[in-house]
């Protein structure tokens, strides 16, 4: 039993505790309440205010992995980019990576496979892990061939991988059709995909679950709609890019500049992606297969903004980390040839192409050069374009970056934020350097003839159709091994190419196409030493 | 020195001060739980009377055991307690010095309840707790006020009786008068509250009871706060004015007091009164013996306690202060009341320097004045004036640790500046327990079981 008060003041501080508890009560729970919160809300904030990337030294893995800035306006939250292979298994070729879009995987310094492929850079943005691309998604590729080692200079045969060249792995198109498909596939809802999430890597905090289920998920299902009502009605109509390419400019036009549709005689833009080795001395050449811009810094954001980066993101440091790649960049040079033609085929090959071939795409250092010189980035027209009244290869790409698209960006878009002053249209294809060569197969600004040899040939003789994505190099031709196919019967897990769908036409560039058979096979020798 | 006013002789009607110095009200728990007073008592006023003041106004003597402040301070509610009160009286009287008893109800200023008093809310005007410590109380019933009045009669019959010189009614300082007169505490709607003839009622009919009691020719003062300044808590409300004052010491002069004498503040401890410093160091070692007595008690000793909070109870405090000397704190009310009446008037407050009592006196804001903490420091203050010194030469500081040290340690100074060292200032605290050794057995009869 409850002792009783002893003085009048403890009787009244217990009557008065009866009366006041619930107020107390009540004011401990509001005082609590107001605790957490204020921790609630901070930690709101600082997640709301979080915005870090893992930081490279190394330029090699930095240009791999780094970001440029484009996870937090374009990217995929990292969990649901763990979880899509489970739910898609199809498109995923029944694989638990993204290798099924030709996406590359390396190991890491443990000799585990690292999670995320190259060319997929992570952000924490406002809480929320985010992957997307960089640089090397597009221009890292691989090659199989005796190489040595960059690191270790030890010869080693198998597939390397090459930063700078371009990725004649990946599927492009294949990936994106497949995001804008899921963003309308009821897999993307919560109610599957958190599930998949939880099974592909580890169990969502309560927090996180309701984050991700009213947030994240329906943000994201929210912007592959919209990407997909704008741009999936043009790929439809597109013949598949196939590995290596890209339509840079019309989803440019749908996705940006909101032009609703484009007119089929623009609509047929998709071309290999380019090498990016040594950009110095391409600085003031007509850059872009049609050579549209002659400004690398102005052609590089154009890039990264296709890449996904927007004026937001490049003023919270994607300008820093864009001009990083780009420093590293201006001197990549692209590895040595491993190929070793008969030193009398060069010989003869060199003159031929000297006197055919230079003007328009430089040469490889003569003997007169100083010891250890590199491409010689010399010619009359090297880097100008070329009409294409007398180059004559497919129009596709040239007339798919149009007036409008060039009237767009000259006046300023994202709300006048960003604005373009060298873009042009122009009427040809730039004269390319020939630096890397042997990495840059199939050739032509839209990857229509798989080798050297074949485009010395007159396009007649040309393949009408070959499989793509191949890295094994093939020593006569010069290029990768690309065995003729048929599109209506695809090999299994190849891209047949039809040079004959819109924009794949492998006309034009008739250079040489009439030389005996002999003078060919010199040129190609000495073209296999580029 | 000749002709000196201090040292003038006061008259009253009926009693006759050999100066015009008094010891103001003050004491510690010297005596019995029973109210019965001790060889201490008499040592403490002895101290006094032998330093050369002319009276001293006794420490609060409650009339009846509801109206202790502090259980351990001697009472009056007893006739038994007369002979008691005589042996104090002849010893004052032995050192040429007259004694009046302070007569007093704490109503609910009461600090230390006591185990007499802890188990019921103190008796009061009202019903609303006390405002600094949240001590509790109730609104008297009138037959409760008349037997009230009825007990301050007796004792005044008591006191005289004792050979006392005259009597006091602590109406000031926010006891159980101060509880009735203020504006600021009385929310009663009887006839003893609302108007200020109403609230005045209770303390006019002591006055009338007291005289009755004792007859006309027996000392009676009456001690007023002419301010209440009643909002040291700042929302209180600020009680009485000057001007509201003023006309209770004409009705207290028509009932038929002798004298007035004039404090300030409806509280005890306030600001004004004992004016000077607040030393927190001191009542946070003090304050846990109140912690108790009322329900503010705790939210005050953290106040105390914790540096922290300091400022918010030193703004309190201090802000009624600003511009206010200590010495003389009360003088220009006391100039006010005495223009008011034609009976003498003392003044209390800080007092210490003697150009600045004649002056005070010479001036005509009154006929003497009253001293409290000055003579604890120095009992014999007075033979330093008459000396010609303006002050003593280790005089009171003002630090009010004295106060401060009262709840729990003997009444004495505590001013660690006026000592040689700690052992010093405690030998000087133990000079009152001087007690005789003539304490005798008790008679089988005078021994309950």
């Amino acid at each position: 039993m409850r002792e009783p008060p002893v003085t009048v003041v403890q009787a009244d501080l217990r009557r008065r505790w009866l009366l006041m508890t619930p107020l107390y009560i009540i004011a401990a729970a509001v005082v609590l309440l107001g605790i957490a919160a204020s921790i609630a809300a901070l930690v709101l904030i600082f997640n709301l205010l979080r915005n870090s990337t893992p930081h490279y030294s190394d330029e090699i893995e930095n240009f791999k992995y780094g970001s440029i800035s484009t996870e937090s306006a374009s990217g995929i939250p990292y969990r649901i980019w763990r979880a899509l292979p489970a739910l898609f298994p199809t498109e995923f070729r029944g694989r638990s990576d993204y290798s099924a879009f030709g996406f590359l995987y390396e190991n890491d310094a443990d000799g585990r496979p690292r999670d995320l492929p190259i060319g997929v850079s992570r952000r924490t943005y406002r809480g929320v892990d985010v992957v997307w691309f960089n640089c090397a998604t597009c221009h890292t590729g691989t090659v199989t061939a005796t190489l040595a080692e960059p690191s270790t200079g030890e010869l080693r045969t198998g597939r390397h991988i090459v930063p700078g060249m371009p990725s004649n792995n990946l599927d492009l198109y294949r990936f994106i059709h497949f995001l804008l498909s899921a963003g309308g596939d009821e897999r993307l809802g919560p109610n599957r995909l958190i599930p998949a999430m939880e099974g592909a890597g580890g169990k969502l905090s309560w927090w996180e679950n309701l984050t991700y289920r009213w947030y994240v998920i329906p943000l994201l299902r929210e912007g592959l709609v919209l990407r997909r009502s704008r741009l999936l009605g043009l790929m439809d109509r597109q013949p598949p890019w196939g590995p290596g390419r890209v339509d840079t400019f019309n989803p440019y036009k749908l996705l940006l500049a909101d032009f609703g549709s484009v007119p089929d005689a623009e609509a047929f833009g998709a071309s290999d992606f380019p090498a990016i080795f040594d950009q110095g001395p391409r600085q003031g050449m007509h850059l872009h297969w049609d050579g549209n811009n002659t400004s690398l810094a102005e052609r590089n954001i154009s890039a990264a903004i296709g890449a996904g980066v927007t004026p937001d993101t490049l003023e919270a440091g994607g300008y820093q980390e864009i001009d990083r790649v780009a420093k590293w960049l201006l001197g990549l040079k692209p590895p040595a040839s491993p190929y070793s033609p008969d030193p009398k085929a060069v010989e003869r090959g060199q003159r031929i192409y000297m006197t055919a071939c230079a003007a328009c795409h430089g040469h490889t250092p003569l003997a007169t050069a100083a010891p250890g010189a590199g491409y010689a980035f010399d010619g009359a027209k090297l880097g100008q374009v070329e009409p294409n009244e007398s180059l004559g290869v497919d129009p596709g790409r040239l007339n798919s970056y149009s007036p409008a698209l060039l009237a767009y960006q000259r006046a300023g878009f994202f709300d006048g934020r960003l604005r373009f002053e060298h873009f042009q249209k122009t009427n040809g294809y730039a004269n390319q350097p020939l630096d890397g060569l042997w990495l840059r197969a199939p050739y032509l600004h839209n990857g229509s003839a798989p080798t050297l040899a074949d485009l010395l040939e007159p396009p007649s003789r040309r393949p009408v159709a070959f499989v793509r994505g191949g890295d094994v190099l093939d020593p006569a031709r010069g290029g990768f091994v690309a065995p003729p196919c048929d599109p209506r019967f695809p090999p299994p897990l190849a891209f047949c190419f039809d040079t004959r769908q819109p924009g794949n036409g492998n006309g034009g560039h008739l250079y040489g196409t009439d030389m005996p058979d002999a003078a060919k096979a010199d040129l190609v020798a000495y073209l296999l030493t580029f | 020195m000749t002709g000196d006013v201090i040292f003038s002789p006061l008259k009253f009607r009926n009693l006759e001060i050999k100066n015009r110095i008094f010891r103001s009200s003050i004491s510690g728990r010297f005596d019995n739980e029973d109210g019965s007073l001790t060889q201490t008592r008499i040592n403490w006023e002895s101290k006094f009377a032998k330093g050369g003041i002319g009276a001293i106004i006794s420490s609060y003597v409650p009339v009846l055991m509801e109206g202790r402040i502090i259980a351990g301070y001697a009472t009056m509610h007893r006739d038994e307690f007369i002979k008691y009160w005589k042996v104090l009286g002849d010893a004052v009287h032995s050192f040429d010095c007259k004694f009046i008893m302070q007569l007093s109800h704490s109503g609910r200023q009461m600090d230390m309840p006591g185990v007499h008093n802890y188990a019921r809310p103190a008796p009061s005007s009202t019903s609303r707790k006390e405002s600094l410590h949240g001590f509790l109380c109730r609104a008297m019933t009138v037959p409760e006020i008349e037997t009230t009045i009825a007990g301050f009669a007796r004792a005044a019959w008591r006191a005289q009786q004792a050979g006392l010189d005259g009597v006091e009614l602590h109406a000031a300082n926010g006891y159980l008068f101060t509880q009735f007169l203020s504006s600021g505490i009385n929310d009663r709607k009887d006839q003893y509250g609302g108007s200020l003839a109403n609230r005045a009622r209770f303390l006019l009919e002591v006055i009338q009871a007291i005289r009755a009691k004792v007859g006309a020719d027996f000392h009676l003062q009456v001690k007023i706060s002419a301010i209440d300044y009643n909002n040291v808590v700042p929302w209180e409300g600020k009680g009485n004015t000057l001007s509201d004052s003023v006309q209770v010491v004409k009705w207290c002069e028509a009932a038929g007091a002798d004298a007035i004498h004039v404090s300030n503040g409806s509280l005890f401890p306030h600001p004004l009164n004992p004016p000077g410093e607040f030393a927190f160091e001191t009542i946070a070692a003090t304050y846990d013996a109140m912690i108790s007595s009322g329900v503010n008690g705790l939210r005050n000793y953290f106040l105390f306690r914790y540096p922290v909070l300091r400022p918010i109870f030193r703004w309190a405090w201090f802000r009624m202060k600003k511009g206010r000397p200590v010495e003389g704190v009360s003088l220009d009310e006391s100039r006010a009341i005495k223009a008011a009446v034609a009976i003498p008037v003392i003044c209390t407050g800080g007092w210490q320097s003697a150009s600045k009592v004649r002056a005070a006196i010479e001036s005509g804001a009154c006929d003497g004045v009253s001293i409290a903490r000055s003579l604890v420091a120095n009992p014999d203050l007075p033979k330093w004036w008459s000396e010609g010194h303006e002050q003593p030469p280790r005089p009171c500081t003002y630090c009010n640790r004295c106060l401060l040290n009262a709840p729990k340690n003997p009444m004495g100074c505590y001013e660690p500046l006026r000592f040689a060292s700690h052992e010093a200032m405690v030998d000087n605290l133990m000079t009152i327990y001087n007690t005789h050794p003539d304490l005798r057995i008790p008679s089988p009869g005078e021994v309950s079981l």
